[in-house]
């Protein structure tokens, strides 16, 4: 039971900062007097923590939560490289279970909360388009898989690089991605071919485009159909994401500066 | 054996009619309170008012002597059901003395229930209007907004305050003034501040709805060039060469839109 114990303290020993993931403000409060820094990551700060995170999304991929998080205190350079840092985090549902040390390095710096916090659209509306993708990657479209490809942000530029394929729905409505009615539309519309191009606030700006961006130097992952590589060109050419929905393998993949910056899994949500 | 009934049925000779009538309307009057506390609590409760209320000051305040505001309510109508009942009680029994007090109060009671009515309401809506606009502004840090929400807050009391004064015939007048003082700098300052922003919102409202351009147009407008980004209530963007230009929309309206096509 010893080593037990001497392995746990070796692996919080001289961290630089403790990252809590949702914690409840009890177990904030049993931190709050210690010496080390408290890094609060969770969705909302409803307990008042002095530095805090905001998550997005609730990661269930444990390395991306815990990179979002890391990223996020880096970029309000409460670490900085070269930290190590000690994770409590809650692997399996209910309270925090687990602690993981990490060291910041670059490897870390995957980009993933620039895709949230730095990118064009408000992190909100990124999120959105994320939950849509993911609930369309479980259900599909009256049960089969369907593939879908969303391009948030820089709406004006994205749509002078890109044609109409057929009449846009969305043409003179003024609807946003987040309303439930929305969701459902976007579900219906999702068999169109094309893109859906969605502004910086979250209107939906137009479906069915055709994406002509210049895709020289696009580097995504070999094996990738032709939606993601429209999907990743136009985010070089433009300061848009693309939140891509792949038809064969059912994964939901975000594109940022023509790099592949996430990858999820829906029906680990 | 005999003793005893006999002894009660003096007593009841001897004690006057109106006495009982009387001491019936005094028990009717206490549980007539109690059955509308009751129902006035359940009600209140069902109408969620707990949970409105939640953390407010004054409910807060209530809490620490181990009671409500609810309770409070309901505790109110019982007893002024009680003090009436007491009231008329007295009448019956034709007490002498002190009648023309008894008339008065009798008369001044239900204004004294319906101004620590309207107080208590006030108060809680004021504290309720603080912490909404509280929360509202949390977002914001900025400490020169701490002043909004109090402000709020003894708005709203001052004038649930007027109303139990009003109620109670305290002269008012001047306080009325002070009020309509305060009111018209309220509404000219707001006036003042948002002027633009109407002007834009009722502008914004035309170009959603007419929408003469839409996002990736390119068009010049308030001497700008460039393509459109996003279309609201207030602004529009535009963007060109990494230079992106929030254009009030009153001033889209004012100075005409280019659309440019080639």
């Amino acid at each position: 039971m010893a080593s037990l114990t001497d392995h746990l303290s070796d692996l919080v020993e001289d961290a630089d900062a403790v990252l809590l993931f949702s914690p409840t403000s009890s177990f904030y409060g049993r931190f709050e007097d210690g010496d080390t820094d408290i890094i609060v990551v969770a969705p909302d700060n409803d307990i008042d923590a002095e530095t805090f995170v905001e998550l997005p999304l609730p990661f269930d991929n444990v390395k991306d939560r815990i990179r979002f998080g890391i990223e996020g205190a880096i970029d309000a350079d409460l670490v900085s490289e070269g930290d190590e840092v000690a994770c409590i985090a809650s692997v399996f549902d209910g309270g925090s279970d687990a602690v993981i040390r990490v060291t910041v390095d670059e490897t870390i710096h995957t980009g993933i909360y620039d895709l949230f916090v730095n990118s064009r659209a408000e992190p909100s509306v990124i999120r959105d388009v994320f939950e849509v993708a993911i609930e369309l990657g479980q259900k599909g479209q009256k049960g089969k898989p369907v593939g879908a490809l969303f391009v948030v942000g820089d709406a004006g530029k994205v749509m002078n690089k890109s044609r109409s394929l057929s009449y846009n729905p969305f043409e003179k409505s003024h609807v946003h991605v987040g309303d439930p009615i929305v969701n459902v539309m976007l579900k219906e519309f999702s068999r169109l071919d094309g893109a859906f191009i969605i502004s910086d606030s979250g209107k939906i700006v137009s479906a069915y485009r055709y994406l002509e961006p210049g895709a020289e130097g696009v580097d995504i992952p070999k094996g990738l159909g032709a939606r993601h590589m429209a999907g990743g060109a136009i985010t070089q050419d433009t300061n848009a994401t693309a939140i891509v929905l792949s038809e064969s393998d059912g994964l939901v993949r975000a594109f940022k500066a023509g790099k592949l910056v996430l990858e999820i899994d829906p029906e680990e949500y | 054996m005999s003793a005893a009934p006999t002894a009660l049925t003096e007593f009841v000779a001897t004690v006057p009619d109106r006495i009982w009538l009387a001491l019936l309307v005094l028990a009717f009057g206490l549980v007539a309170a109690f059955v509308v506390g009751v129902i006035n609590r359940r009600l209140l409760t069902r109408a969620g008012v707990p949970e409105v209320i939640e953390g407010t000051a004054f409910e807060r305040t209530a809490r620490e002597f181990d009671t409500s505001t609810v309770h409070i309510l309901a505790k109110l109508s019982s007893y002024f059901i009680i003090a009436v009942a007491i009231i008329v009680a007295l009448t019956v029994a034709d007490i002498q003395y002190l009648e023309q007090f008894w008339a008065e109060v009798a008369a001044f009671l239900p204004q004294l229930f319906v101004a620590v009515l309207v107080l208590i309401v006030g108060v809680v809506i004021g504290d309720k209007a603080e912490l909404l606009v509280a929360e509202r502004l949390r977002g914001v840090k900025l400490p020169e907004l701490g002043v909004l929400p109090p402000l709020v807050k003894y708005s709203v009391v001052y004038v649930a305050a007027l109303i139990a004064l009003g109620q109670i015939g305290v002269q008012t007048l001047a306080l009325v003034v002070l009020l309509a003082a305060y009111a018209f700098a309220v509404v000219l300052f707001a006036a003042l501040a948002t002027k633009d922003l109407v002007a834009s919102a009722a502008a914004g409202v035309f170009l959603l709805l007419q929408q003469p351009y839409v996002i990736g147009d390119e068009v010049r407008v308030a001497g700008e060039r460039g393509v459109v980004q996003e279309v609201d209530l207030f602004v529009t963007r535009i963007e060109s060469d990494g230079e992106e230009h929030v254009v009030p929309n009153h001033s889209v309206f004012r100075d005409g839109i280019v659309l440019i096509r080639d």
